[in-house]
């Protein structure tokens, strides 16, 4: 599945030679999660199926696959060599270097593993609007490069800034009740009202009591 | 439902299932109780998936700790993140979840009795 999302970025970059490739196309994947790995192994994770997580691919190998994929796609297309290379040269420049801190915050009863940069759907916010400026308090976990902040419950003082991007509703479900021999069939289609947010920034964790890498180093 | 939206819902079924309206309306009714039915057990499966990849991750640390006391020491340190989000540190990031691990067999006395299994060595290969 990991290939897929590959494949994704060179038909972009051949078909539409004026696009951007940006780190975060709106291009959602709302079942399956990947996260970049911040430990020194360079693993690819596993895609999973998971309920209300977006799947991005990772920054880190935005300018690899561009690397990776720009020969296989200047072969395939002989024809337009020069927008192939050029295609290239915007992809290597226009990733820009992404914080490398994730946080788990808990938004409408549910927890999830937050990146700044990328968009998240979750329950529907009443009484936000489109565009406003959201301050999420309940942040469980906070973790950099080297320290992670686990908080008891809750990582004091820490925010976790975001964007409200839009408010919608998510794929129809068709719920069916069926009793055979009873004659007693219910057909209700459903939407649940989602908002997507996009997260922007992680603040406010510094002085909390941390464990860092080489305390951890130590211990085992 | 009309026909037509029977014949959407009927696509990829094996046979004829997919084209005569007759035995795909059968086919389809038959597809949704299964689906609302295992939207319910989908949760279950996933919390049961979960519970076996935090499991795998305690033990894989250099002092094991089994998945019951690793829960119950979080539980007396008060962190509260859920199982979905455990199971995603221990697989992506290692080290936050080896501090969670220390923290809770920290907290958790009956950690420290673990009896540690020798880890067994493959044999096969030596001539």
């Amino acid at each position: 599945m990991a290939s897929t999302s590959y494949t994704l970025f060179s038909l972009c970059s051949s078909f539409n030679a004026h696009c951007k490739i940006s780190p975060t196309p709106s291009v959602s994947k709302p079942l399956a999660f990947t996260k970049p790995n911040f430990s020194s192994s360079f693993n690819l994770p596993q895609k999973l199926c998971f309920s209300s997580s977006p799947s991005l691919p990772q920054s880190a190998t935005v300018p690899k696959v561009s690397q990776i994929d720009a020969p296989a796609v200047a072969e395939s297309e002989p024809e337009s060599p020069p927008a192939a290379t050029q295609i290239v040269e915007v992809a290597k420049e226009e990733a820009p270097k992404r914080e490398e801190i994730f946080a788990v915050v808990m938004v409408g009863g549910r927890q999830y593993i937050v990146i700044p940069g990328r968009f998240l759907y979750v329950q529907r916010l009443k009484g936000t609007n489109v565009n406003d400026k959201i301050a999420l308090n309940k942040v469980l976990l906070v973790g950099t490069k080297t320290t992670t902040y686990i908080g008891k419950p809750v990582v004091t003082n820490a925010v976790v800034h975001a964007v409200v991007e839009e408010q919608g509703l998510n794929k129809k479900v068709i719920v069916f009740k069926y009793k055979k021999k009873k004659n007693y069939r219910r057909n209700i289609g459903h939407r649940q009202p989602n908002t997507r947010i996009r997260i922007t920034g992680i603040t406010g964790f510094e002085n909390y009591p941390a464990v860092t890498l080489d305390s951890i180093a130590k211990s085992s | 439902m009309n026909k037509k939206e029977i014949l959407k819902l009927a696509k990829g079924f094996r046979g004829r299932a997919k084209n005569c309206i007759r035995i795909a309306r059968e086919r389809v009714e038959k597809a949704l109780q299964y689906s609302y039915r295992d939207r319910r057990t989908k949760k279950r499966d996933m919390r049961s998936l979960w519970i076996q990849r935090i499991s795998a991750g305690t033990r894989s640390c250099d002092m094991q700790v089994h998945y019951g006391h690793f829960m119950h020491g979080l539980k007396k340190e008060n962190i509260q993140l859920n199982r979905k989000v455990l199971s995603e540190i221990s697989m992506h990031e290692p080290y936050s979840f080896k501090a969670l691990v220390d923290i809770s067999r920290e907290a958790f006395p009956g950690n420290r009795h673990i009896y540690h299994r020798p880890r067994k060595v493959d044999m096969s290969i030596t001539a």
